[in-house]
């Protein structure tokens, strides 16, 4: 979708965004508000929902504090008359403290008198930012009588453009999630925040003393304009304070290797829209990093099948989304991808690219890839100088990054396909060396307070550390966090954090852009803002992250009126004119890089690899006590609920091991038993650890604690992704995994499945009279029968969809969407072992080739909708019905559970609540439901519903307007979060809608056609665009796939 | 009692006698009501305490499942019928013999019948009170199915769905059910008058006397009896070949493959007839040997029994093979799959492979007269025959859900607890009633084995043998 879609849209939502009321005056919420008000009045620590069986269901507070009931510890009198005689002790704070004393003056009520816009039962829309690794996801969050539902994207921010990751997505159940730090204590006392910022100021007196030297703030990295700004007034009252910003998974090597190239700090920002080539050096671009989401939406665009088709290379251990969606994908150990991009330097420079002459002689060791592959990727990226592009994953170090750079610059691809701009951040670098430094700091004693907000540190920092070990030598530590974690155990004081829905902030997009984050429901257990926590340290604690936030944009804004702005930047959720342009003219000094580079590429240890890698799901772990994404299939292995150390099949039968195997992993006299898992496409010798599970800590919430292994336990500071050395031996034990896909062929045993993938060139493929249109003419089409079909021509609407497989990556993020659109509940792992896993969307994936030649077509799979649907004449009761537009729906009422209907469907999409899972369900967790989709109790089937109450909610807006829905205007769940817009839904009796268009497209089909069930969802099949010098047209043949994977 | 011993000698060519021995009416009557006058043994009682552990474990299993929902069995999707639906169709099929030797062939005055018929009727009525447990209990909300199943006018005007084999269902087997119950009652009044009139306690006289509604075997009561029995014999012929091929119109009107396919009606009824001789039999031999039945329930019986098990058993082969062929014949790659590969090489393989030893292999001894007319060899033989209909059931179930079109929900399926203990508690039901009837209700049918002498002995013309020309 182009720009100007988005801003069309951008005029459509607009007056349904506003920002929420804020009341600046201290007002106490009124008596029998609407509990959905959050009815957090004086006592921030105070529960929303105070009935009394509902408190008990709660559950108890972390640690120790569980001997006291909840509720009970609100006013701690002792606590506070020790703050109190603490604020009297200091007497140049008087002034200050008197503040701190006072009620919050800030708070946000439920509506005394009712805005225009608010009609009880019609959702609002409200914009704002997530910020993950510092830069910024403009979202749109569904609000129903003040509570946030769900989370789409918003489409005038840069980086999201209307889509969502399944991260994202799983924002909404973080926020409701009961194991959430509930209570701000010191060590096992519950404290009151005005007491804490009564310590604290009398701390500052104490640290000002000597200009701040022993305080240490370790952040998360951030971009945020007023973090920073509040950053510079700490510093500037300390001078001698320290800023430090770590991320267990930062992209410091592209920092780095832009710093060997171009001589200073600099930051990738890639284009893929004018990329013909891509080659991407074990970067997951497509699903990992902040960009993510654009770059997702700009590639799909390009794989649209026409001559412009993209092409796609990919390096990289283990197979990947990226990886899937390559058109060549060679399979490399992460080691040997520096050595692997010197071959393609100096293959490059024999072919006449001289700016890469003084990087041809760069030795690239034993040459352990195909030569021909090599030559032909340097032959593909010659020929589309300008329009080409490398891009380097986050998990290689600085070395390949500067190569991948002198490639860019020597492709001339510069400012085309790849631009590189400064940081956005003061701090660069947020890997392992900065903490490194802070932890010499710390054992050296020199650290008195450290406030830490970084994502639990603890746990997640490189195990050589002793993170845990070090935080006990400095005299007050502060962690401030969203849950009751690892570094919560091991600090002093435990502020909790208000969820990212609950706070003010503000964070800026990878191009600068700023969002303003607003909160969409008070904290719902009174957690503290980042910017109050900092403004402590400047006696501003008490000024609310509200007015600290106006104030700093207040000061930022020139002309005009400040407050129409500010509503129109939240309603819009970007600031205008805030992006940063890119740095033109970078110049990279091959012979310097070349020497600077050289001895980093030479191989000096031998064994077999350890890999680390970031778990698309659970991210370094931060997400663990997410269900929806626990119980999210991985994108590839579809493993839920578990991490495994994944192998390939040579190397685990080398080593006698099977998947299911419990091995010993052993890095460096560090080691952990975790369970192996073999995965088609795996690099040899090497095993890959997905690191952010193995939760042990006393306070990790329920959903997290004892899933999978800790890999971090393994990772160390000088190589936190890649090493060697590391030994896998069998245990003897065996483990159980939860995988909710375990073939991996797409036809066993000879069941011919339509082909999802067509290989071949392009300009093939697209002939009218090629082999592909024989085989895919016989997928669709009318077939004979003896009923006449129904006519739906003449209803209002024919509700239909198409999924372009050329366009899916698998990426997962309309699953958890589903998730939260339509309640769907989560079963847990024993039940999805069983088999009884009840997302709507199963996203297929299959393999085909072999190892070295491995391909992988992902396709998304719900209820497609048949107009001769088997399921419904099965039903005894009447319970699966047709509606006059062809949806075919569910009457939960009436379904008393026989299941025939989900065993005579051949798609295998409905669901079951084989148990009831709505058991489960907290008071508050229940705020975060649908209230347009009905809970489904035990016993009764669901699935897919083309999410009817989108379609209703629409269909009322419109007669209101006295018109029919148009085209694209309704907008699915899962089409919604797509990022690459592979989900399209629309009536098929308008000609000119999209989705009639895709369903008369060449690559249309039906899935199991043959049955007769006139599925109302079609495909378009994949195309692949081999590079004809290594396609081998025989291999795969065009059309039908013959899977030669593995099958268990 | 011990029957008394044939003491008449018998030219060696002449067939096996239905009754052994010279009897009268009082011997008759003795005999066959011996075994309800006389007090429980102890023989009785243990087995009966185990039952009644079996089915404590079923009202276990039944809370269970009610309490915790589904959920509590191993289904899944794909497999969203496993062990209910196999265990109902397994112990419909058994209650066929009953209709089959009251009802068929009783209009083909097939005149072995009679030592038989009230025991296999029994049997039938327990079976079916088995399976019909497991419709109700398999649904996600039995509290709804219990009725919204049933078509009565109610106020919303939601009506069943006809279109639905679970519906056809209901009626099948619920008519089953009653015709059955009734045709078994009506066969037992002239019997339970007999009990009456040699009760020896008034509670006894009372009760028997309130179940044998007045008969006092007037030439009037026999005369409607005999049309009324006549009749019913009537209506259960067809509901023979009917409540199979209902049931099994469950699988075969899906798009399945290893469901959706025309043969199987009659092989349903074929594999029911099959199955519920093979229950008959793993009964009637130990109970003729316990009660003293011997000189009713001959070899002849037994005999003519097995060769019914070896024709129906050869029709079901029959029907596996043209599974097969179909499939292969077809093209239908789905469908070749199913048979070729999944079922004689999936997960679940070795379930067919048992299935094939039980139902195609093991009756092919009855082709040997020794074995025929062996009772550990029949006995053994019909212990098999009713593993191997349970593992074909399986095979139809779930080996044909488990891995259907799309490849990617394929899933294995493995039982848990409660279904492993339904399935026992059902045969902990069954045994119950049954203990319970062969203590107080005779039986062999009296009357009729007592009609049957009399036709025996008085009509030099009849065949003693008792088959019909």
């Amino acid at each position: 979708m182009s720009c100007d879609d988005n801003k069309d849209a951008r005029t459509k939502d607009r007056d349904r965004r506003r920002s929420l009321p804020v009341v600046d005056k201290s007002v106490a919420p009124a008596k029998g508000a609407a509990p959905a008000d959050g009815g957090n009045g004086l006592w921030r620590s105070q529960r929303p929902w105070r009935s009394i069986d509902e408190r008990d269901r709660q559950g108890a507070m972390p640690g120790a504090a569980n001997e006291f009931p909840a509720g009970t510890m609100d006013v701690d009198d002792n606590v506070s008359r020790r703050g109190f005689m603490q604020l009297l002790s200091v007497s140049t704070a008087v002034a200050t403290v008197g503040a701190a004393c006072q009620k919050p003056n800030e708070k946000i009520v439920p509506f005394v008198r009712r805005p225009e816009e608010v009609t009880p039962g019609n959702p609002l829309h409200f914009a704002t930012a997530y910020a993950l690794e510092g830069y910024g996801s403009g979202l749109l969050v569904e609000s129903h009588e003040g509570r946030p539902t769900k989370i789409e994207g918003n489409p005038a921010h840069p980086q999201t453009i209307g889509a969502t990751t399944a991260i994202e997505q799983a924002l909404i159940l973080g926020l409701y999630d009961d194991d959430r730090a509930k209570q701000l204590r010191q060590g096992v006392t519950p404290i009151a925040w005005r007491s804490l910022l009564g310590q604290i100021n009398a701390n500052n007196a104490k640290l000002a003393e000597n200009r701040g030297a022993g305080l240490r703030f370790l952040t998360a990295p951030t971009t945020s304009p007023l973090l920073l700004d509040l950053r510079r007034r700490i510093l500037e009252r300390f001078p001698q304070a320290k800023f430090v910003s770590y991320s267990s998974v930062a992209d410091d090597g592209a920092v780095d290797g832009a710093r060997m190239a171009f001589g200073k700090p600099m930051v990738p920002r890639h284009r893929l829209g004018s990329a013909d080539v891509i080659l991407s050096l074990d970067s997951d671009f497509l699903a990992e990093g902040p960009e993510q989401t654009r770059l997702s939406r700009e590639f799909a665009a390009r794989r649209e099948p026409s001559p412009r088709m993209s092409r796609l290379y990919v390096v990289e251990p283990a197979v990947t989304v990226t990886g899937a969606m390559a058109d060549h994908r060679l399979r490399m150990q992460g080691t040997e991808v520096g050595s692997f991009v010197a071959g393609l330097c100096s293959v490059l420079a024999s072919r006449g690219l001289e700016k890469l002459a003084p990087l041809a002689s760069l030795s690239h060791g034993e040459r352990k890839w195909d030569m021909k592959w090599l030559v032909a990727l340097a032959g593909d990226l010659e020929r589309h100088r300008g329009s080409s592009l490398v891009i380097a994953g986050c998990r290689q170090p600085p070395a390949v990054h500067a190569l991948a750079a002198a490639l860019n610059a020597a492709l001339g691809n510069v400012g085309v396909t790849v631009e590189y701009g400064a940081p956005l951040t003061p701090d660069p670098l947020s890997g392992p060396a900065p903490l490194a430094a802070l932890a010499q700091d710390i054992a050296a004693g020199a650290v008195d307070t450290l406030v830490i907000t970084a994502a639990n540190p603890v746990y997640t920092a490189p195990a050589d550390f002793k993170f845990a070990k070090l935080l006990e030598r400095v005299p007050n530590s502060i962690y401030f966090g969203l849950n009751e974690d690892e570094t919560a155990a091991a600090c002093k004081v435990m502020v909790p954090a208000a969820h990212a829905l609950e706070t003010w902030g503000d964070v800026r997009a990878t191009d600068g852009t700023v969002s303003i984050i607003q909160p969409l429901i008070a904290p719902l257990w009174g957690g503290i803002q980042e910017a109050e926590l900092y403004a402590a340290f400047i006696g501003e604690g008490d000024v609310g992250a509200n007015k600290l936030l106006r104030r700093y944009w207040q000061g930022q804004f020139k002309g005009g009126e400040f407050d129409a702005h500010w509503e129109r930047w939240l309603a819009d959720g970007i600031v205008p004119d805030t992006g940063v342009a890119a740095e033109g003219g970078v110049a990279v000094d091959g012979a310097a890089l070349a020497q600077t580079v050289a001895p980093l590429l030479t191989r000096t240890k031998s064994g077999m690899e350890i890999a680390f890698v970031v778990d698309p799901k659970l991210y370094d772990g931060r997400f663990a006590n997410n269900a929806w994404l626990q119980e999210l299939p991985h994108p590839i292995t579809k493993l839920t609920w578990d991490n495994a150390a994944m192998l390939s099949e040579t190397t685990a039968k080398a080593l006698g091991i099977e998947t299911g195997d419990i091995v010993e992993v052993t890095y460096r006299d560090r080691h952990v038993d975790a369970p192996a898992m073999i995965v088609p496409g795996h690099v040899d010798d090497t095993v890959t650890l997905p690191l952010g599970y193995g939760r042990t800590g006393v306070g990790v919430g329920g959903v997290a604690k004892d899933v999978g292994f800790n890999a971090g336990a393994l990772r160390t500071s000088d190589n936190p992704w890649y090493d060697r050395g590391a030994t896998v031996a069998k245990t003897g034990r065996r483990f159980k995994f939860a995988i909710t896909q375990d073939h991996w062929t797409m036809s066993p045993d000879g069941r011919v499945i339509p082909p999802p993938a067509v290989e071949g060139p392009i300009e093939e493929v697209l002939k009218r009279d090629s082999k592909f249109h024989e085989e895919i003419e016989v997928r669709r089409g009318p077939l004979p029968t003896i009923h006449e079909p129904v006519d739906y021509s003449k209803q209002a609407y024919k509700w239909a969809m198409s999924i372009d497989l050329n366009k899916c990556t698998g990426c997962s993020a309309c699953v958890v969407a589903c998730v939260s659109e339509n309640n769907i509940n989560v079963v847990g792992k024993e039940n999805v072992w069983r088999g009884r896993e009840m997302q709507w969307i199963r996203v297929d994936r299959y393999f085909s080739g072999n190892d070295d030649s491995l391909s992988m077509i992902t396709q998304p799979l719900m209820c497609v909708h048949c107009e001769t649907a088997p399921c419904e004449y099965v039903c005894p009761v009447n319970a699966t019905v047709h509606s006059d537009e062809g949806l075919n729906e569910m009457v939960y009422n009436r379904c008393i559970g026989t299941r025939y209907c989900s065993n005579n469907c051949p798609y295998k999409v409905r669901r079951f609540n084989y148990l009831n899972y709505i058991a489960d369900y907290t008071a508050v967790r229940e705020l975060g439901m649908n209230p347009d989709v009905t809970v489904r109790t035990r016993g009764i089937m669901e699935k897919c519903t083309y999410c009817v109450q989108r379609i209703e909610r629409k269909r009322i807006s419109t007669r209101i307007e006295g018109r029919t829905i148009a085209d694209g205007e309704l907008e699915t769940a899962c089409q919604q979060s797509c990022p690459t817009r592979a989900i399209v839904f629309g009536s098929l009796n308008d000609a000119s809608s999209k989705v009639s268009q895709q369903h008369a497209d060449p690559r249309r089909y039906d899935l199991l056609h043959e049955i007769g069930t006139r599925p109302r969802t079609a495909y378009l099949a994949r195309v692949r665009n081999p590079n004809p010098e290594l396609h081998v047209p025989d291999a795969h043949g065009a059309g039908q796939e013959h899977g030669k994977g593995e099958h268990e | 009692m011990a029957a008394p011993h044939p003491s008449v000698s018998r030219d060696p060519l002449e067939p096996q006698p239905l009754i052994e021995g010279v009897h009268t009416d009082k011997t008759i009557n003795d005999s066959l009501l011996a075994h309800v006058w006389r007090g429980a043994g102890k023989g009785w009682f243990a087995l009966f305490s185990v039952a009644l552990a079996m089915l404590g474990l079923l009202v276990i299993a039944i809370s269970w499942t009610l309490y915790k929902g589904i959920g509590a069995w191993g289904n899944n999707i794909p497999v969203g019928w496993a062990f209910g639906i196999i265990n109902f169709v397994w112990w419909i099929g058994i209650g066929h013999a009953g209709t089959l030797i009251s009802a068929i062939l009783l209009l083909f005055q097939q005149k072995w019948r009679t030592s038989i018929n009230r025991f296999a009727e029994a049997m039938t009525l327990f079976a079916v009170i088995c399976a019909l447990l497991f419709p109700l209990l398999h649904t996600g909300r039995p509290w709804f199915a219990i009725y919204w199943l049933m078509p009565y006018p109610s106020t919303n005007g939601i009506w069943p769905q006809f279109k639905s084999p679970l519906t056809w269902d209901v009626f099948a087997v619920s008519t089953y059910f009653t015709i059955s119950l009734l045709f078994w009652f009506l066969g037992l009044v002239p019997d339970l008058a007999a009990l009456r009139d040699s009760s020896k306690s008034k509670t006894k006289r009372m009760v028997y006397g309130l179940l044998a509604m007045g008969w006092r075997g007037s030439g009037r009561h026999w005369a409607e009896y005999k049309w009324a029995y006549v009749l019913l014999a009537g209506l259960s012929t067809p509901l023979v070949l009917s409540v199979h091929t209902i049931v099994s119109f469950d699988f075969a009107t899906s798009v399945i493959p290893g469901w959706h396919t025309t043969i199987f009606p009659p092989y349903f009824v074929a594999g029911a007839v099959f199955s519920g001789f093979a229950m008959v039999m793993t009964w009637m031999v130990p109970a003729r040997h316990f009660l003293g039945l011997k000189h009713v329930v001959t070899m002849k019986h037994l005999e003519n029994m097995n060769k019914i098990m070896l024709v129906t058993g050869m029709m079901v082969s029959y029907g596996y093979i043209m599974e097969h062929f179909i499939a292969w014949y077809s093209g239908d790659p789905y469908e070749y799959a199913q048979f070729f590969k999944t079922r004689w090489g999936g997960p679940m393989s070795g379930i067919f492979y048992l299935m094939v030893f039980c139902n195609v292999v093991t009756p092919q001894i009855f082709w040997f007269k020794k074995a025929r007319t062996s009772i550990p060899v029949m006995w053994i033989a019909s212990i098999f025959i009713n593993v191997g209909m349970w593992c074909e059931r399986f095979n139809i179930v779930i080996t044909s859900l488990h891995q259907d079109f799309i490849p990617s929900k394929f899933e294995n399926y493995s039982p848990t607890w409660v279904d492993i203990t339904l399935f026992i508690g059902t045969i902990g039901l069954f045994s119950t009633l049954f203990l319970l009837f062969l203590k107080f209700i005779p039986a062999v049918a009296v009357t009729e084995v007592k009609e049957l002498r009399h036709e025996l002995a008085h009509d030099p013309t009849a065949d003693p043998v008792g088959e019909t020309h």
